[in-house]
């Protein structure tokens, strides 16, 4: 366009025209260095990755931080699978990014690579930086289909737990000890300072469950993890009490988000080379 | 419907939709008079439907209407300006586009190509009219138009407009150096790329016809015509007629130009001559108004055979100058061809018979020519004929009605009636118009030359004398030439800008703006390669050519990048560190310079205090700086002018290595 009115100020000898023609050329560098700068001498830093399922996204967080003493506009994130919403960052503040990417083997999943960019001022220029971050992100195997139950196990049900257990009645009120599920405390209760409580059920499903990697003899060692996945999580979201055995490693009994994901990364790294590495 | 329209239920889509319709319309506005009507009604549907789609979150009309629609708008372009060329195509083409584009906005993207339309009409804008009055409104619009395509690309919150503007307009200051210096480097090119079609609309200025009235028409504008700067004095303002068009032709009542025969005419310059340099506002035409008569003129004009010059290509669509050279008194040499005698005696035949027989027998009544001549006038000057503004009509044999039934007319009255009756009496006779006068603006030592000067009058071949200025309207109102039509016309009588005139302060305002508009006009609008070179001398750059210019663009650029790089880390530089925090690291610093270097664990109280035990001497400032420090840190609201005796004991202190 520009060099279109470039031709036409120089055809009609219109200085005016030119001088215009040249203004918006300036304006064009001018705001290709704005578009550098705004981008230059930001701080960059990882704050983890939630950890997925096989199958899901993953969504990595970045924090920028604007150490400098004006505002940086529309900066973003973005990778080949999208491009975070574009956020101001007023000076001395920072901003939250999530990039994603999806997520399609178990173990360990990095984040390649992520740009930096923004398109301030006039979004026709976009000044970019290709940044290799330190972060990754733990990938759950895929949880198999609903169907196919755990086979009873040997476990030392009953001699902890002098009542069964289990979703189906309620049965009253306990007190809270680390573990327990934040969606069985009374929140009510807590709410009328009583403490927190947490509420028991009485079921028929009165066994917790060491799930064996042994049991599942003749599949494959995803179908296997797969299961023994779907299983973990079931058990998890029941509230029931459950262990993990696998070759090499025996998760005792327990309950609560923090044994679940212990299990679930173990299901994640198994036979993972970086899992030996640290083991 | 009951869609009271409240700003917070626009989408942030729709708010930008609307500033860019603005800054659209806000540069297409200075178009309006010179567009096609139907064009901008075609304008104000599209934005009422972008509108009206936009606060009812309708569907944008389907693709298969908008390609019909477009289609029949470029149609209708066509048929309407027979073109699709030029600048009034392509406006018209300018402004029907973006209604369209308007009809299918959906995305950011979209709105920055209306964005640039919008700059294009600007441009366009400029083509038109280069006038200093009209700059501030376009400048304001460029800079709406930026600060809208920046919030445009704003995708979070949208930014406030004043932010919006204040950071562009930062940044356009930043660009305008750079601008400027490509400005004045850039080497122009002499000459067009591709012709410039001449623009339908007719200005203001004189036609190649004359009917009577025209003129005085043409007196009531206080337009500007040209502009013209002497080397040396200016002639006399009896002597400053302007000449324009000759005209030859006529039918009974209108004047027309014929195709001017090419035969060389030598004119033989006998009085005094001037140099001076004439700059036309366009008007449209190829001709040059130059005084009475040019005997120099630069390579792009050529004299006729009729003696009047013109431009050799194009038509004065832009401001133009030309450097002329004229001598008010000259001779034609002769023989007058045959051809050229018979077109300037012809008369129609049939009309104004009682003007022809008054000719013949004054013509028989006196021994020559001049004689005539001097007759005509005596009769215009002793019988009862006036001079005004607002003439009567003529009837359709226009001589015989003026000569003597109304008797009132405006020059051209009298010049027609006096080549008429020149004609019949068998002199070779034309009407020549122009303008006659001038006002001198002393503020910026030229003369202006409005509209309301315009003038005709005749041109008789004698023979022995070649072509001879008879200005009729001399012998009816001598004012008119000495001192202007204000002076010739009486109190009643519309003058354009009399009050203006007659009134001190005013008059002085005038002059001034126009000196002002004057200066734009020779150092900006007319700035070329002369002024290049002329500012390439004065630093000493003898021979100014591409190279040197292009060796300044790559300087200036250079130079530009350093600067605002330079300028842009500043001001992305660091936040400033707390001031009690940097005094206290400068201490740090000069102790550690003296072998007491502060240990990592160590807070401000057991540094200074391991340091006041080291070096007893300085026990009493430290004890000072420690409490100073202290209290600036951590009293609920610290009194910052302490922070100046915490700098000024630091400052202080002289630590010795031992």
């Amino acid at each position: 366009m520009l060099f279109a009115m470039f031709l036409g100020a120089m055809n009609y000898g219109n200085n005016l025209a030119l001088g215009l023609t040249f203004l918006l050329a300036a304006l064009g560098l001018t705001a290709m260095h704005h578009s550098h700068r705004n981008l230059c001498g930001v701080t960059i830093r990882t704050a983890g990755c939630d950890p997925v399922f096989t199958g899901q996204t993953a969504r990595f967080k970045v924090v920028i931080e604007n150490t400098a003493s004006i505002p940086r506009y529309e900066i973003t994130v973005a990778n080949e699978h999208g491009e975070a919403p574009p956020q101001r960052i007023e000076p001395g503040n920072h901003a939250l990014f999530e990039i994603s990417c999806p997520a399609h083997t178990r173990g360990y999943l990095a984040l390649p690579y992520v740009e930096l960019a923004t398109r301030h001022p006039f979004g026709l220029f976009r000044a970019w930086s290709v940044l290799h971050l330190d972060a990754r992100c733990i990938v759950y195997p895929r949880p198999a289909e609903r169907g196919r139950t755990p086979p009873l196990a040997e476990t030392d049900t009953g001699s902890t737990h002098d009542v069964a257990r289990g979703d189906d009645d309620f049965a009253g009120f306990r007190s809270f000890q680390p573990g327990d599920a934040l969606t069985r405390i009374a929140w009510k209760a807590y709410a009328r300072e009583q403490g927190l409580q947490v509420k028991l059920y009485a079921g028929t499903s009165t066994a917790s469950h060491l799930f064996d990697w042994d049991s599942l003899a003749g599949m494959n060692v995803e179908a296997r993890l797969s299961l023994l996945c779907r299983w973990v999580e079931d058990a998890y979201h029941a509230g029931r009490p459950f262990g993990l055995k696998l070759p090499h490693l025996i998760i005792p009994v327990n309950v609560g988000p923090a044994h679940r994901r212990r299990c679930l990364t173990a299901l994640a790294l198994f036979d993972h080379d970086e899992r030996r590495a640290e083991a | 419907m009951s869609a009271v329209l409240k700003l917070e239920q626009i989408s942030p889509f729709g708010r930008k939709l609307a500033w860019v319709i603005s800054g659209l319309v806000l540069a297409i506005l200075p178009h309006a008079p010179h567009l096609a009507p139907w064009t901008l009604v075609l304008l104000g549907l599209a934005v009422a439907a972008r509108i009206f789609v936009e606060v009812q979150a309708r569907a944008l009309p389907p693709k298969w209407l908008r390609v019909l629609v477009a289609f029949f708008a470029l149609l209708g372009v066509l048929f309407t300006y027979r073109t699709l060329n030029g600048i009034e195509a392509g406006t018209a083409l300018l402004v029907v586009m973006a209604g369209m584009k308007l009809l299918e906005t959906r995305t950011v993207r979209d709105l920055t190509v209306l964005v640039f339309l919008g700059y294009f009409a600007l441009f366009a804008g400029f083509l038109y009219n280069q006038e200093l009055l009209r700059l501030p409104y376009m400048l304001a619009t460029a800079w709406l138009l930026t600060a809208t395509l920046m919030r445009v690309h704003q995708s979070t919150l949208s930014m406030p407009a004043r932010e919006a503007a204040g950071l562009t307009g930062k940044m356009v200051l930043q660009a305008l150096p750079l601008a400027l210096l490509l400005f004045l480097f850039f080497p122009r090119l002499p000459g067009n790329f591709w012709a410039i079609p001449a623009r339908a609309q007719a200005s203001t200025g004189l036609d190649d016809e004359l009917s009577p009235g025209d003129v005085s028409e043409l007196s009531i504008s206080s337009a500007i015509a040209f502009r013209v700067r002497f080397d040396g004095p200016a002639p006399p303002p009896s002597e400053r007629y302007w000449r324009g068009i000759v005209l030859h032709d006529f039918d009974g009542r209108t004047w027309r130009r014929p195709m001017p025969l090419y035969i060389p005419q030598i004119v033989r310059p006998v009085g005094e001559r001037y140099r001076y340099r004439i700059t036309l506002e366009p008007h449209q035409r190829n001709w040059i108004y130059a005084l009475e008569m040019p005997t120099r003129w630069p390579d792009t004009a050529v004299r006729t055979a009729d003696l009047q010059l013109v431009t050799r290509r194009h038509p004065i669509a832009t401001l133009t100058s030309f450097d002329l050279e004229s001598s008010t008194a000259y001779v034609v040499e002769a023989p007058l061809p045959t051809a050229m005698r018979n077109v300037d005696l012809r008369l129609p035949a049939g009309r104004n018979p009682r003007s022809l027989q008054l000719a013949r027998e004054l013509r028989a009544s006196v021994a020559s020519d001049e004689a005539f001549i001097e007759a005509v006038l005596r009769m215009f000057r002793e019988q009862e004929y006036f001079y005004t503004l607002e003439p009567p009509r003529l009837e359709r044999d226009s001589i015989d009605d003026f000569l003597f039934n109304t008797r009132r007319g405006f020059c051209e009255h009298f010049a027609s009636a006096f080549t008429v009756l020149a004609r019949a009496a068998g002199i070779p006779a034309r009407v020549v118009t122009g303008y006659q006068g001038g006002e001198f603006n002393p503020l910026g030592g030229y003369l202006i030359v409005r509209q309301s000067d315009a003038h005709a009058w005749s041109e008789v071949w004698l023979d022995g004398k070649g072509w001879v200025r008879v200005d009729p309207t001399a012998a009816v109102a001598p004012e008119r030439i000495e001192r202007g039509l204000d002076a010739a016309m009486p109190g009643h009588e519309p003058v354009p800008g009399r009050v203006l005139r007659n009134h001190r302060v005013l008059s002085n305002i005038r002059l001034a703006w126009d000196a002002l508009n004057t200066f734009w006009n020779d150092q900006v609008i007319e700035f070329g390669e002369t002024q290049q070179r002329w500012l390439a001398e004065r630093i000493g750059i003898e021979n100014l050519g591409v190279r040197q210019l292009g060796l300044a663009i790559a300087l200036t650029l250079a130079l530009f990048f350093a600067a605002l790089a330079m300028y842009l880390a500043w001001r992305f530089r660091p936040l400033e560190r707390d001031p009690v925090q940097a005094v206290y690291a400068g201490l740090c610093r000069k102790l550690a310079r003296a072998n007491l270097p502060k240990r990592p664990h160590e807070g401000p109280n057991d540094y200074l205090s391991r340091v006041a035990a080291a070096r007893p001497q300085l026990a009493r400032e430290l004890q000072e700086i420690r409490s100073i420090y202290t209290a600036l840190r951590y009293e609920p609201a610290p009194m910052l002018a302490r922070l100046s005796r915490l700098k000024f004991l630091v400052n202080r202190l002289r630590v010795t290595r031992t």
